[in-house]
């Protein structure tokens, strides 16, 4: 169900959510500041595309992170998904539940599914090269079309 | 020894129309029923449960299921379990292809070769179970 | 009725594992969905009306549906009926095969070439079914074993992974979920209707069109779907 938290598309089959007061990398990463850190996952979108997580290659705790690096990846039923860090700062907390359930990925991206939970270093400076919920929609709408054509 | 149909574990995979793993599910099916445990196991279409169908659930409920699922949503151990079904396992397909994931299966309907190894391995786990069930069942009994 | 984008007919088969027949309508479903007419069709796994919630069971309300049923139990029209709505044509496996004197084959796991001349036959019957639906095709002969009813309604996107669009929404007290209301907004969006007289009439009666509305709450449902629309044009920037 969308609730007034979502933004919601539809886009030949498929609908698509984009959770409101997160910021998003244009690759489908979200952040949700939580009192000076950010908690990290995967869109709605980005998940869909990907397909059923099956492994999810997350960084060690105490890891720093740059913003654009990469810090892990999901493995899919379909293909390996590089997951490129939205922030800088110190890894401090992983998803240990993404062990054994994967697919809380799919299930839940924007809750359950998170990935890590970074202590940021610089989210003045890493905010300029992220995009408002609302400018992700936009840019995860044409993404969504262009992958439509290609079916 | 032949077993009656009340001796019988039903093996229930998911519908498996939309996923790859959902037809490897429905292969270990019957690599299990058909050529691992003939005599043990048997089969109950998943859409008779969703209908609601009376026979199919009193079989479900007299028999234990063990079920197998092609994605997350768990259609038949959902569907055994709203019915009052006996579900005595579940098998996931991906915990399988865990254990193996060189073996992508791509298609739907076209397994290939990936996909029927997959399948097998799975259908010797479901096969393990059964044996594990009956051999329990035959404790209670003697 | 709405012309909602990129009208689509849902498949829904029964995928019956006891039987030959039922394997039979899995395929000529996939062949249908993968092959002959992808961008037309889209499907739902049937016991997802059990197991998925009210976007799954949404289904047959937002898309023209077709049930593929292996034998006369005929346990996709009928759970279609009873937890979604009712479907567009019934095409039921053995009676086609036996009218065509054909053979669904010994194997209900793998189809041997008699069952998947079988198989083709339905498929191409599902397609015949698929074109009158949308309107491509007149269908002159009603084929021995496939029931039609009603024609279709509108119909957009695919179940199989993300379910109806469904929106909550506030009415008085209560939330809500509404089937389609984002694809909706977006019509009238699309058709220059953002203010005027009638508009919460007419966004009433295209949201009845998918969604049950009680008759002594359509004053609040008017309201609420104005208050809501009027959202939605200001995040359209419109």
């Amino acid at each position: 169900m969308v609730e007034a938290d979502y933004l919601q598309t539809q886009v030949d089959k498929f609908v698509f959510k984009v959770k409101k007061n997160c910021y998003y990398t244009e690759d489908g990463i979200w952040v949700q500041v939580e009192s000076g850190a950010g908690r990290v996952g995967v869109s709605d979108f980005l998940q869909q595309k990907s397909g059923d997580a099956a492994f999810v290659n997350l960084p060690e705790l105490g890891t720093t992170l740059k913003q654009g690096q990469e810090m892990g990846s999901i493995e899919t039923i379909k293909a390996d998904v590089t997951i490129n860090s939205p922030l800088s700062g110190v890894v401090q907390e992983t998803n240990r539940e993404l062990e054994i359930e994967p697919e809380l990925i799919n299930e839940d991206p924007y809750n359950e599914g998170w990935l890590v939970l970074v202590e940021m270093s610089d989210f003045e400076s890493d905010r300029k090269n992220l995009l408002t919920a609302e400018e992700y929609f936009t840019v995860m709408k044409s993404q969504a079309e262009e992958e439509a054509k290609k079916r | 020894m032949s077993q009656k149909e009340d001796d019988k574990v039903l093996i229930i995979p998911c519908s498996g129309i939309g996923k790859a793993f959902g037809s490897v599910g429905r292969e270990a099916m019957y690599m299990v029923v058909e050529e691992l445990r003939p005599e043990e196991t048997e089969t109950v279409c998943l859409s008779l449960l969703t209908l609601g169908d009376e026979e199919a659930k009193d079989r479900v409920r007299r028999h234990p299921v063990i079920t197998i699922d092609g994605c997350p949503k768990g259609c038949a151990e959902v569907n055994v379990e709203s019915v009052g079904g006996r579900s005595a396992a579940n098998f996931r397909v991906v915990d399988t292809y865990r254990e193996h994931p060189e073996l992508k299966v791509r298609s739907v309907l076209h397994l290939g070769e990936a996909g029927r190894k997959l399948a097998h391995f799975l259908a010797r786990k479901v096969a393990s179970q059964v044996d594990a069930i009956k051999m329990t069942e035959e404790t209670i009994d003697g | 009725m709405v012309d909602l984008p990129k009208k689509k007919v849902g498949i829904i088969a029964c995928a019956g594992e006891e039987i030959p027949e039922g394997t039979i309508s899995r395929v000529a479903a996939r062949m249908v969905l993968e092959e002959l007419r992808p961008e037309d069709t889209v499907t739902l796994c049937l016991p997802l009306f059990l197991a998925g919630d009210e976007r799954e069971r949404a289904f047959a309300r937002f898309y023209p549906t077709i049930a593929i049923d292996g034998c006369e139990k005929l346990c996709a029209k009928r759970a279609t009926e009873k937890y979604s709505g009712p479907v567009s044509s019934n095409i039921v496996v053995d009676k086609l095969v036996q009218m065509r004197g054909l053979s669904p084959g010994q194997s209900r796991r793998e189809l041997d070439e008699t069952a998947q001349r079988a198989a083709e036959v339905v498929a191409q019957e599902i397609v015949n079914q698929v074109e009158r639906i949308l309107g491509k095709e007149k269908i002159v002969a009603a084929v021995p074993g496939v029931e039609e009813t009603a024609p279709a309604g509108a119909g957009t996107a695919c179940a199989c992974v993300s379910g109806i669009p469904m929106t909550q929404v506030k009415i008085g007290d209560v939330s809500v979920g509404l089937v389609a209301l984002e694809p909706i907004f977006e019509q009238f969006y699309q058709e220059g209707r953002q203010d005027g007289p009638g508009l919460d009439e007419d966004l009433l009666k295209t949201v009845k069109l998918y969604n049950y509305v009680p008759p002594s709450a359509e004053e609040r449902y008017k309201a609420a779907l104005l208050e809501e629309y009027e959202k939605f044009c200001r995040r359209k920037g419109g």
